[in-house]
This record gives C-alpha cells, sequence and structure tokens, in this order.
C-alpha cells in the first residue's frame, strides 16, 4: 500500500487517549560500493522503509514501528505505542509536563541537488570506484592496499503531528571516501580523504573530483612513511577546519545536548557565562551556512520543528543548549529542532547536524607565523566527550611549528583537554571556512550523519605522544 | 508464509533469471525495550520487524539486495534489482556460496520464556538496575541505560539445497553516566551485558560495577608524565588489544595487505602467555550461533596458542582465494553481503590473581577504559586514559585524570608481563585483565 500525508492523519486521529501523536513516515535506500586491490569488496542496495510512531499518554512516551504498510498493521503499532506509554506512566517520575510551542513545517522540502543521484546508473558509479581504487595504487610503488567507498542515502520522509506539522522532506546525502596504505621497510602509514555532502552527485565532486581525492590519500599515506610519532605535552596546537569541526561537535556539541544537561552535564550552570575566548561564536545550524551543501543539513527535524541557526557559543557567552519540544519546555527555550530519529524503526533523540566555530579575521600564515611552538593537526580522526567536559579526538598527520615556520611531519595523535579550559585558550580564528567531516556518523544509540567545520584556530591542549 | 518458505521463493525466483547461484537469508526479530534517561525512565519501544538480504551470483559477477519485507511482491522486487546490480559488477572467481554443511544446533542459546517476555517485564528489570546503582552512592547520575528482549529467528536457503532456521533469544542491558559531586564531575562509565536465558538475567552486578567504577574516579588527580606499566581492565583489553587482534586475523585483511599478520601463521606473534580463541559454540557468550552468516556450521578455532598464530578467520569467499576452508566466519546481517567476523572472543585466563599483578608493578596506570584512536594495520594508538588509577610500589593510589597514552599495541602484545586469573564476560567476549610495561603517559 503507498502511504500518503493524508492516510497518516487518518491513522492519527484513531490514536484515542494520546495529547500527543507523531507519525513518520521514512523510506530509505542504501547504496554502496567498496572497492579494493582491484576487487569488487561489497556491493548493496538496501530498501528500508516503515512508519515510527510515537504517542504520549499521561506524561509518558510510547514507541512503536511497522514496517508492513498495513492498515492493520499501523493500527496495531498506534495501540502497542499507547499501551507502551501506559505502562510507563505507573513507574515513571518526572512526567513530561508538556512539550514547547514551536515553529512546525507544514510543506515540502528539499534540498538543493545538482545530479540527480538516481540519473547515474550503477555501472557508473562502480566504475568511478574502480578506477579511483586504481588511481590509488598507481600513484607509488609504496601503496601496498587501497580502499575506496561510495555511500549514498536517498530518503523519503513525511511527518505529521497531532498539533500541526505536515511535512514531506526528501533528501539526499552522497559520500566518498579513499583510505590508503603505504609500506615500506616495516613500516606502514595509512592516510584517509573523503566528502560528504547533502546533494547530487555534481555537489559531490564540485571542489574536487574523485581521482583528486584518491591521488590526495595517496601522497599523504606515503609522506606519513617517513614521519615519527610527536612528543607526549601540552602545547599550542593549531586545528585545521576537519578537527575545528570535531572539537565543535565532541568537546562542546555533546555537552549541550539538553537531555545530557539534565543528566548534570558540566555547562548545566553556564547560561549566560564566558565560556570561550571572546573570540569563538560556536552554531549548530540545521541549514548549510557559508557553503552550500553540509553533510549534516535538515531543514526539518523528526518532531516537524523547522531548523535554523543556533549559536551555542557567542562571543564567548554560552547562548543556548540544543533542544527537542520535551527538553525546551523545561528549560523555557525554543527548540532549536534537533530532534532527529536515523531510520524509521528509531526514535527522535538530540542529536547534532551541521557543528561549527564561525570565521574571524585572522590570515592562516599569520596564525603560523606568530606560533613559537607547536603543532598544526590536520585531517580529523575519531572522537569522543566525556561527562567531566575531557575530550579527545585524533588527527591524521601533526606538523611540528618552531618560530613561526612549519616543520618536520610527524604521525597523527589524539589530542584531549577540558573543553572548557581548551575553548577560553583560543587566541587566533582564522577568516577562512570549510566543512569536512561530512563523511562520519555520529554514535548515541543510534548512528546519524553530521558535519562540521570551521577556520583554521589556535588553541593549547594535551597531545598524546612518546615519552 | 514461513521464513524458510520466503527465502526458497527468493532463491528459485533468482534462478528463473539465470543467476548461477543463488541465497536468501531472512531474520524476524521481536524486541521490547526500554530505555531510560537522567536517572528516570523515558520510553518503551517494542517492534517486530522481518527482513530479507539476497546474495545472487550471475557468471561470478555478485548482485545484493535487501529489504525490510517479506512480502512476496517486495521480495521479488529486491531478486530483480539483486540481478540488475550483478550484471553491472566485475567478475571475480571467487564468487561462489558454500556446499551444504553439517550443521548441528546448538542448545542453551534460546529461552522459551522470551517469547512470553512483555515490555512490563522489561519496565521492572530496568527500574532494578536504575535503584541499584542510584542507592549505592548519592553522588551517582545514570545518564543513559537500556533494558531489551529480543526473540530473533534466522533461517537460510541457497541453491546448494542449504535450508537452515534457528531462534536465539537475547536479553541485554547497559548502564552508563557518571558521579557528581558538586564540581567535580567523574570519567563516564558504561557497563553492559547480557545473557540466553531469562533466569541468568543480572543487571545487580552491571549496575554495582558501573556505580563503584564512577564514584571511584571522583577527586582525580592530574599527573605528571611518565613510563611505566599499563594494567588494562577486561573492557580495556577488549577496547584496545581485541580490535587490534580480531582485525589482523581477519583474512579480507590479509589477503588486501593490510594485517600485522600477514606471512606469520606459525609464528609467534605475542607473549607465550597469550592464547586466544574464537568460538561460537561457546553458548555462554552472545555470539553464539548455530551457522554463520551463509549457512557454514560454527565450529571452535583457536587462533593464537602460547603466543604462536595458529590461524585466520575465513568466510567461504576468502578461503577460496588462499586454498583453505571455511572457518565459519561469514558475518554479518540481512543488509548486507556476508563479510568475515569473529563471533565470541575468548583470552584464555593466566595464572596470577588480579591483586598479585597489581603487587608486581612499581609505577603505572590501571586503564578501565580507552577512549582514543587506534590504527588496526600498524597498531599505533593514541588516546585518554578514563577511570584510570596511579599505581605506585604495589598498591593502588589514587585516580587519575587528563592523561594520555600512546604506543603500539603489536609491540604490546610482546611485551604482555601478567594475564589474571579473573576473567569477566562482556557480551561475546571472555577477558581478563593483562598488564604491559614500558608505556609512555603524558600527564596533564
Amino acid at each position: 500500500m503507498q502511504i500518503s500525508i493524508e492516510d497518516l492523519k487518518k491513522f492519527m486521529e484513531e490514536a484515542r487517549g494520546a495529547s500527543y501523536v507523531e507519525l513518520r513516515y521514512h523510506a530509505r535506500t542504501l547504496n554502496e560500493i567498496r572497492v579494493s586491490k582491484g576487487e569488487l569488496d561489497r556491493i548493496r542496495s538496501v530498501v528500508n522503509n516503515g512508519i515510527g510512531i510515537r504517542v504520549l499518554v499521561g506524561g509518558c512516551w510510547g514507541f512503536s514501528s511497522t514496517g508492513e504498510m498495513s492498515k492493520e498493521s499501523i493500527m496495531d503499532s498506534i495501540n502497542d505505542a499507547i499501551s507502551s506509554a501506559v505502562l510507563l506512566s505507573k513507574n515513571k517520575k518526572r512526567k513530561v509536563e508538556k512539550l514547547a510551542d514551536a515553529n512546525l513545517a507544514v510543506g515540502t522540502f528539499k534540498p538543493r541537488v545538482n545530479g540527480n543521484l538516481t540519473d547515474y546508473g550503477i555501472e557508473d558509479k562502480v566504475r568511478m570506484v574502480i578506477d579511483s581504487e586504481k588511481s590509488v595504487r598507481k600513484f607509488s610503488g609504496k601503496i601496498k592496499a587501497a580502499f575506496c567507498t561510495y555511500r549514498e542515502t536517498i530518503d523519503h520522509k513525511m511527518i505529521v503531528t497531532s498539533d500541526g506539522a505536515s511535512a514531506e522532506l526528501f533528501d539526499s546525502k552522497p559520500e566518498f571516501s579513499v583510505t590508503a596504505v603505504a609500506k615500506e621497510s616495516g613500516n606502514s602509514a595509512t592516510a584517509t580523504e573523503g566528502k560528504g555532502v547533502t546533494g547530487g552527485w555534481k555537489d559531490l565532486f564540485n571542489s574536487k573530483s574523485a581521482d583528486n581525492i584518491a591521488k590526495e590519500a595517496a601522497k599523504k599515506a606515503v609522506k606519513l612513511l617517513k614521519a615519527k610519532q610527536p612528543k607526549g605535552e601540552r602545547t599550542q596546537i593549531i586545528l585545521d577546519p576537519g578537527m575545528v569541526g570535531l572539537i565543535s561537535h565532541e568537546a562542546i556539541g555533546h555537552t549541550v545536548e539538553a537531555d545530557f544537561v539534565l543528566s548534570g552535564s558540566i555547562v548545566k550552570d553556564k547560561m549566560g557565562q564566558k565560556v570561550a575566548s571572546d573570540l569563538v561564536t560556536l552554531v549548530d545550524s540545521g541549514p548549510s551556512q557559508f557553503i552550500d551543501g553540509a553533510a549534516g543539513t535538515v531543514y526539518v527535524d523528526d518532531e516537524g520543528v523547522l531548523t535554523g541557526r543556533t549559536a551555542i557559543i557567542e562571543h564567548g557567552i554560552m547562548r543556548s543548549y540544543l533542544h527537542n519540544r520535551e527538553t525546551a519546555a523545561i528549560f523555557s527555550a525554543e527548540p532549536t529542532g534537533n530532534a532527529r530519529a536515523y531510520e524509521y524503526d528509531n526514535e527522535p533523540l538530540i542529536r547534532m547536524r551541521n557543528t561549527f566555530i564561525e570565521p574571524g579575521t585572522y590570515s592562516y600564515n599569520e596564525i603560523i607565523k606568530e606560533t613559537k611552538h607547536g603543532y598544526l593537526m590536520k585531517g580529523a580522526r575519531n572522537g569522543q566527550a566525556d561527562a567531566n567536559g575531557e575530550f579527545m579526538f585524533g588527527s591524521q598527520e601533526a606538523y611540528l611549528i618552531e618560530n613561526g615556520e612549519i616543520k618536520q611531519l610527524m604521525r597523527g595523535a589524539s589530542i584531549s583537554g577540558r573543553a572548557l579550559d581548551v575553548l577560553i585558550t583560543i587566541d587566533a580564528v582564522g577568516k577562512d571556512f570549510q566543512y569536512d567531516i561530512g563523511t562520519g556518523y555520529c554514535g548515541k544509540y543510534q548512528p546519524m550523519k553530521v558535519d562540521g567545520g570551521g577556520p583554521h584556530i589556535r588553541c593549547t591542549a594535551i597531545i598524546g605522544g612518546i615519552q | 508464509m514461513t521464513l524458510l518458505d520466503i527465502c526458497s521463493y527468493a532463491v528459485e525466483e533468482a534462478l528463473k533469471q539465470n543467476a548461477d547461484e543463488a541465497e536468501a537469508y531472512t531474520m524476524l526479530d521481536k524486541e521490547a525495550e526500554i530505555f531510560l534517561e537522567s536517572s528516570d525512565l523515558k520510553q518503551v519501544k517494542s517492534h517486530r520487524k522481518t527482513s530479507i538480504g539476497i546474495r545472487v551470483f550471475v557468471k561470478n559477477s555478485l548482485g545484493f539486495t535487501s529489504v525490510n519485507s517479506i512480502e512476496k511482491e517486495k521480495v521479488l522486487d529486491a531478486v530483480n534489482n539483486a540481478i540488475k546490480i550483478a550484471r553491472s559488477s566485475p567478475k571475480d572467481k571467487h564468487n561462489v556460496l558454500p556446499k551444504k554443511s553439517k550443521v548441528k544446533l546448538l542448545r542453551g542459546i534460546y529461552d522459551p520464556h522470551a517469547e512470553n517476555f512483555e515490555p512490563a517485564d522489561a519496565t521492572k528489570y530496568a527500574i532494578e538496575m536504575l535503584k541499584t546503582a542510584c542507592s549505592y552512592d548519592r553522588r551517582v547520575s545514570v545518564d543513559s541505560g537500556t533494558f531489551n528482549s529480543s526473540v530473533v529467528t534466522h533461517a537460510l536457503c541457497n541453491s546448494n539445497d542449504t535450508e537452515l532456521e534457528e531462534t536465539i533469544s537475547v536479553f541485554s542491558w547497559n548502564i552508563m553516566g557518571m558521579a557528581i559531586d558538586e564540581d567535580d564531575v567523574s570519567n563516564f562509565d558504561f557497563q553492559f551485558n547480557g545473557t540466553h536465558s531469562m533466569k541468568e538475567i543480572d543487571v545487580n552486578s552491571t549496575a554495582e560495577e558501573f556505580a563503584r567504577s564512577v564514584v571511584n574516579t571522583l577527586n582525580a588527580k592530574k599527573i605528571d608524565s611518565l613510563k611505566g606499566t599499563m594494567l588494562l581492565s577486561p573492557n580495556a583489553v577488549h577496547e584496545l588489544l581485541q580490535e587490534v587482534i580480531t582485525f589482523a586475523i581477519n583474512s579480507q585483511n590479509v589477503q588486501k595487505g593490510t594485517s600485522k599478520f600477514a606471512k606469520m601463521l606459525g609464528k609467534k606473534v605475542a607473549s607465550s602467555k597469550l592464547t586466544v580463541i574464537d568460538d561460537a559454540t561457546f553458548t555462554d557468550g552472545l555470539g553464539a550461533e548455530s551457522f554463520d552468516r551463509e549457512g557454514v556450521a560454527h565450529m571452535k578455532n583457536v587462533i593464537i596458542s602460547n603466543g604462536v598464530l595458529k590461524r585466520y578467520i575465513y568466510n567461504t569467499y576468502t578461503a577460496k582465494k588462499d586454498g583453505a576452508k571455511s572457518t565459519g566466519n561469514a558475518s554479518g546481517s540481512t543488509n548486507s553481503p556476508p563479510s568475515v567476523g569473529t563471533t565470541n572472543v575468548i583470552f584464555e585466563n593466566g595464572k596470577h590473581s588480579l591483586d598479585s599483578i597489581i603487587k608486581e608493578i612499581k609505577k603505572g596506570i590501571v586503564i578501565n577504559r580507552f577512549s582514543g584512536n587506534i590504527n588496526p594495520i600498524n597498531g599505533d594508538f593514541s588516546g585518554v586514559v578514563k577511570g584510570g588509577h596511579l599505581i605506585e610500589n604495589g598498591s593502588i593510589a589514587s585516580p587519575v585524570k587528563e592523561v594520555m597514552v600512546a604506543g603500539n599495541v603489536f609491540e604490546a602484545l610482546k611485551k604482555i608481563a601478567y594475564i589474571s586469573r579473573e576473567r569477566k564476560k562482556i557480551f561475546d567476549s571472555f577477558l581478563p585483565y593483562i598488564s604491559v610495561d614500558g608505556i609512555s603517559f603524558t600527564g596533564g
């Protein structure tokens, strides 16, 4: 059965006894191609369609989902969600008193797409990945392995809520990543390059071709072969835009998710206070600011709330947490459109979108020139945040800087510090801007596509290395 | 239609469309889950999900599709699409399905009580877990947690006459949070466990271990940089050592040239104190199953014996490439073609008690969890010590904060000083404490 937004509204009316009902139809197609050593490692096309149902009964949430589009199955799920909520109401201490009023979406929403993904055949995509992988290995005899992955998700959603949201959403997020492994006399080094966007095929490759991405990964891996591990110390660190995206996401973004603030995050009493250097304006935005097509772009969240630019920190002052409608009501704030669900069978959780530091006034050369001793960290790897604000994230490369000059390349390392301590130390914010973690996913019970970026910045933190 | 019926329907349809070989793998997952947040109940969730993964070979070219429905019409669409993909894929002579394998169904991984396990039962356990954690110490703050019960039936048919089906029950739970004492906030801790059998559900030990761990890391001190011993907890062994070992023994990585263990069969790769086994037939582990993702019978595989590398783990594709036999390690769900993965990973216990190991350490750090980046190809790791404690002259001193640790896992495996007698089951792993000397720690 083909489902329309009108059908969803009819089902919603049948949910008796609930003070709030949310029905979200989500159809997703995921296509993926991975090639290594000239062989197709993986090819798949995965279709996941269904309806997620969330209800509020007596101040308690119930959630259920179904992949079967029959009236009977959808009604069963609605009833399951209601009985789950009733069950909870016997034991839950703090009931949901209300949901904050929000700017609810009505209408159809689509990202700007150059080159519809469905207009490109599977043959073309397979060919592109095979050619790129070959290009990595051809770059140098030292490249011993290469992995190229193309992945695309194509989404169609319809969201209705009992208080008036009625939105139809289309989305398209392709990504391409390349890993090169170089080896020489017992040493091995790995480098990754890639891009992920919201948009189409042409958007994915608008700044660099697949072949350029492949060659850059190869070049970086070869260079890293000769690099030594840096010395562990607390020092000045210059972060590239991808690393700034990671620090914004890991060190601050997670601590300001309002569900986490309620559990006692380090920022719980910091609203309106100075938490960072004056140079810092840190934003989480649904729309893609400054440059089109950031991978975490969402126009409407999964509670049907219109998204916008949420300034978390403005000129060093803590201004906003990231909310869903429930937490916004608790904090007497506006919902920020951060309720996101990964697939139809996931409930919306507070998640980030595109998280970044806004550009400042420094030129890249000035930042380097002024640095007496430190490291330039490039190429974001994994990151994690902790309850006490202690964060960790890794880089692929670390260039030693001495007396204002970039010296030798060292192996990538992890850096760590306490989020608020490190933000205060930011003493230079560049005027460039880039999103650069669009191939990444954030994990919090569900995976989620996010992006992040910023200009180059300089701060002080601990780099983990050899003693 | 039963799961096996729909599987054989998909295989027949694929063969009709000139697939040379075809395989269909289905899952039916009945789940109830209760979610905790901010030391309170947050949400009850229930669902029943079906899905099918269809793999076809057309002239040795691979096509794969998956759909979350077992309605005939949608399955037929998926078959058609798989054939279309195969026609666009390059040929690979190693693309074959396994021959029919003699599978003996395991006992002890399905508890019929799970069929009648209601969201109300899950709620009862979740409340118990929360109460135990919060009553341990008033400073404990539970950020989130879940209790989940699921009954999964998986079934597989292929064009080599394989027809297999089994049902597995899993009760699992986790708890995450910190301790807060005015301005002092501890590290996060995350504890989880699970069992196949309802009467073995034990949320209390998990909750207590979580609470003890976060309270013990309050009032942590910064330390100076040092070179000394790292004592890894079973959780840290999982995060740091197991991850790299499972990557290096995976035949896919050996064949792609990314495994450090390539060409090392029969050679020493670790201290002779270390023995590692992969065993899906170990029914206590949550990775237990009778057959793998492509219908090959599971078996016990000794991977590293007294420090010597004994074998790699294979599925049918990688085995064919090496002229070897599948070790029953085809892994994955219905949503992707079979890859290679471990099942239950068991580290054999050592001779020494944890206490006696600590007594031997002059200067070092206990690592409860590791949060950082590990390169499984060359073994380099760099990250933050979580829930760490300083050890001085054979006894545990204060908890530490802002300490980073860096080194190389392959070197660490060779320098293992002690492996503890005590082991902990963590989901699908069974792991001891392990100490390694000569590690660099950077203090704040």
